[in-house]
């Protein structure tokens, strides 16, 4: 505006030969510059150190965190107009407070603002850089720096699905075992389990002699004892299973069932173990009951990104060689690569004494709904979804032969599915330690 | 600067109160004619067109007394009756228009001298409220707009021809006072606008966390109260006030009205906004400080201190712009410094604002160049810091090398497992059941 100003001004007095439209104009353009060498001087941006301060480094996605930012004028000048923008993910969204700050700031003080952001998404992130804008007073000029330090956090997945569950519990007044099976065994133990007819070579110590007086015949006392089961979930982050919408993957639907699983097999003290896999085993966290295994599996699944293909037998390979006990392996993978490999890794899973199950997210239920496409790509899409159900179709034909059954999955029904599996294996005792 | 810009072109009276409802009238007495014209042009048309014969005298002047002398009274330009045939129609209607555009060629500078008036006060008063850069900029182009138009209608404007030799003239002569004032206007807006900037975002950060604060208390409640199943009126959150300019509890909002009517969806909208409310109580009772941090009032400037440096700061500016202005357009201080020949320092040129541009071009440019080179000077002191810390991008180094052994590792089994199968091919016994599944399966 000054510039303009001074320009119209200026070539109004050449124009008109007077020499007080000039005079203004030489104002104007000499007011806009006279001060830059002072400010060039004192604008030296490599005095402002600025800190900034997390709660927490770990937090699940959808939880809240604070941010401190301190700035600190270490240098001895005034910084007349000083701004401040925190950058933060594009994913997360800033609940309270503002990210900026603009103020003055004194040789040798400091200024502390802080905001209150909602991690979104799970993954790996980084707070900052913070951007410095220093301005001359009169806005005309001005100077930047970025300063690059960057504060990690590591955003673990949604836990949303764990405290549903949890107050369903709560509202049927049931607690989490509502529904549950124990998974027991009939011989050992200290549970009475029931009577059965005498057979020779049973224990006389066995025999139930009051009821045998009754009967008229002999019969023993059964015992039993409740016992584990180990699954170990299988969670595949090849390409294929990042589509759909965002947040709404296939692979953000597995991840949020492998910490499901996790969840409620530790509430249960039963093992469950997480391998997450696509061309090579990213994580692997052996079945276990220690305090941190749910942090563990946490770690992994968070930092899990869809990319690469998926190889199934190295995956297997990697599982079956640290894991000598029977499991249930569930396996959570959208069936999109060539069926040999997958086959050859059932094939060795099997032969090490695990049983297998999978739960198969299947792509066109996660991507864009049918009626929103035109009437080519609906086309189009109904085509793929033909061919990719008939390939799948035969891959689980070929699996059950061998026991090994395939779930088809979407999105409404990827978790209810998890947990209906798991209390299956439960009431069945599949793969009991 | 308004009045001394009135006070100073009063003498070419100019300031014709009745300038702009002249001016309007002017323009409609003008559309009149153009309308007239267009409309004989056109009645002419359709006369010819179906009844092959030209249009009735008659009804020319009827149109002409009707839309050019009575709608717009063209009376005062010597008639008093209406006109009775079409000679005299044509002839006044000629002598009209020329008289009505030169009386508005009048017309639009005494206009536009109050248009600029208008404009540059109503933005004067709006830079008062909204103390922004552009309504002081504009209200000061505005007025002086008024003194550029009366230059170019060579009417009496202030000047400095000849140009003062002497520094103490040329501050009190009047054309100075009014560049001095006008001046004045723009570097103590432009001190004020810094000074409200600097203390205002601290009190707009406090005043939007009490809104947020209010919305996410009112929001908790209407849940409550929905729970226990209690009709809740829909103003307890209005748009207007905390909740738009609450992003986080819009979006809830949202997510929970407008998004799909999932009963999980309203659950998850639900549950943040209470998680949120819950956070922000805690971490409130827990750090007595977190109040100031989010509004961040420990970063309020004193304001003894920034009157005190605006005026200085505005002082010294002002002071220097003088100085180097009149050094710049004095052709004395010029003459002097530069020991000029005799035959240049009496030229014509020398008293012509030409001279100016000369002195001025190299002196604007010196100032950016002296601080672009203290700037570089300077750079050298800004040591950015390093990206991460040293366990940090230890860290990251040794998830690089774990990548890179579990693809190697990977490899290598691949390898061993194809050579393994290679081996079998053409053996019987190596076709399993297994494949054999997978044939039937895919021959289907």
């Amino acid at each position: 505006m000054v510039v303009f100003a001074g320009v119209l001004l200026l070539t109004s007095g050449f124009s008109f030969i007077n020499f007080y439209l000039v005079l203004l104009g030489v104002y104007c353009v000499i007011g806009l510059v006279v001060t830059l060498p002072l400010f060039a001087l004192t604008a030296n941006l490599a005095g402002i150190e600025v800190d900034r301060e997390i709660d927490k480094v770990k937090v699940f996605s959808g939880d809240f965190l604070r941010v401190r930012v301190t700035i600190r004028n270490a240098s001895r000048r005034h910084f007349d107009f000083i701004e401040v923008h925190d950058q933060y993910p594009e994913t997360w969204i800033l609940a309270i407070g503002e990210n900026f700050i603009a103020s003055r700031i004194e040789p040798g003080s400091s200024i502390t603002f802080s905001y209150i952001l909602q991690a979104r998404m799970r993954g790996r992130y980084y707070l900052g850089p913070t951007e410095v804008i220093m301005r001359d007073r009169l806005g005309f000029h001005y100077y930047k720096r970025t300063l690059k330090e960057q504060t990690e956090v590591l955003v673990y997945p949604t836990w949303k699905d764990v405290r549903r569950l949890e107050s369903f519990a709560k509202q049927r007044q049931l607690g989490l075992m509502f529904g549950a099976h124990r998974t027991k065994t009939v011989g050992m133990g200290t549970d009475f389990a029931g009577f059965r007819e005498y057979v020779p070579g049973d224990e006389f110590r066995l025999i139930d002699w009051k009821s045998s007086a009754k009967r008229g015949d002999m019969v023993v006392k059964q015992w039993e004892q409740e016992k584990n089961v180990q699954l170990i979930c299988m969670v595949d982050t090849s390409g294929s299973m990042g589509n759909g919408y965002p947040e709404n993957t296939k692979l953000e639907y597995a991840i949020r069932a492998a910490v499901l699983l996790t969840h409620l097999g530790l509430e249960r003290k039963d093992l469950v173990g997480t391998c997450v896999f696509s061309d090579i085993v990213h994580g692997y966290v052996p079945p276990g009951t220690r305090p941190n295994h749910m942090y563990d599996v946490l770690e992994i699944l968070a930092m899990a990104e869809p990319k690469g293909w998926s190889d199934y037998e190295t995956a297997i390979a990697h599982v079956v060689g640290q894991s000598k006990k029977r499991s249930l392996i569930i396996w959570m993978t959208d069936l999109e690569e060539s069926p040999a490999p997958l086959l050859n890794a059932m094939k060795t899973l099997v032969a090490n004494g695990h049983r297998a199950l999978v739960i198969s997210p299947f792509g066109p239920w996660f991507e864009a709904p049918v009626g929103q496409f035109g009437p080519v790509e609906k086309v189009l899409s109904e085509a793929v979804s033909e061919e990719l159900w008939e390939r799948r179709n035969k891959m689980a034909r070929a699996l059950s032969r061998f026991g090994i059954n395939v779930i088809n999955v979407g999105p409404e029904d990827f978790l209810p599915t998890i947990i209906r599996t798991y209390e299956q294996a439960k009431q069945r005792g599949v793969a009991m330690f | 600067m308004a009045f001394l810009v009135y006070d100073i072109l009063d003498p070419n009276d100019i300031w014709h109160w009745d300038a702009p409802y002249t001016f309007v009238v002017t323009v409609f007495r003008l559309l009149s004619l153009i309308v007239f014209f267009l409309a004989t042009t056109m009645v002419s048309g359709l006369a010819s067109a179906f009844t092959g014969g030209a249009l009735p005298e008659d009804l020319i002047v009827g149109l002409y007394n009707i839309l050019v002398l009575r709608t717009w009274y063209m009376q005062p330009y010597g008639l008093t009756d209406p006109l009775t045939n079409i000679q005299q129609v044509w002839a006044s209607f000629q002598m009209n228009l020329s008289n009505v555009l030169l009386a508005l060629w009048d017309n639009t500078f005494l206009f536009l001298y109050f248009l600029c008036a208008g404009i540059g006060i109503a933005l004067f008063l709006q830079s008062l409220v909204r103390m922004d850069h552009k309504f002081v900029g504009g209200a000061f182009i505005s007025i002086q707009a008024i003194i550029i138009i009366a230059a170019y209608r060579a009417l009496i404007v202030p000047d400095l021809t000849p140009f003062p030799q002497d520094f103490m003239d040329f501050l009190i002569s009047p054309a100075q006072i009014l560049g001095l004032v006008s001046f004045a206007y723009l570097e103590v807006s432009y001190q004020m606008i810094y000074s409200s900037s600097v203390g205002k975002p601290v009190e707009d950060r406090e005043e939007t966390l009490k809104k947020q604060l209010l919305a996410l208390r009112q929001a908790t409640r209407k849940q409550d109260a929905i729970e226990r199943g209690e009709k809740v009126s829909t103003t307890g959150m209005s748009r207007s006030t905390g909740a738009t300019a609450f992003s986080f509890l819009r979006e809830a909002m949202e997510r929970k009205v407008m998004g799909s009517q999932s009963a999980l969806e309203s659950l998850d909208a639900v549950s943040d906004v209470r998680r949120l409310q819950i956070y922000v109580d805690e971490l409130l009772q827990s750090d007595p400080r977190a109040r100031d941090e989010l509004t961040a009032k420990a970063a309020a400037p004193s304001s003894a201190y920034v009157i005190g440096s605006t005026l200085t700061g505005s002082a010294i500016r002002f002071l220097t712009v003088v100085a180097v202005s009149f050094i710049l357009m004095s052709p004395y201080v010029v003459d002097m410094l530069l020991n000029l020949p005799i035959g240049i320092a009496n030229s014509v040129e020398m008293i012509q604002p030409e001279i100016v541009v000369l002195f001025l071009v190299p002196v604007v440019g010196l100032f950016p160049f002296t601080a672009a080179v203290i700037s570089w000077m300077s750079k050298r002191e800004v040591v950015e810091k390093e990206k991460l810390t040293k366990e940090e991008k230890e860290a990251a180094e040794k998830r690089k090398k774990d990548l890179a052994t579990k693809r190697k590792e990977a490899e290598k089994a691949r390898k061993a497992r194809t050579k393994a199968r290679k081996k079998r091919k053409g053996d019987e016994a190596g076709v399993d059941e297994w494949d054999k599944a997978l044939e039937e399966a895919f021959k289907k």
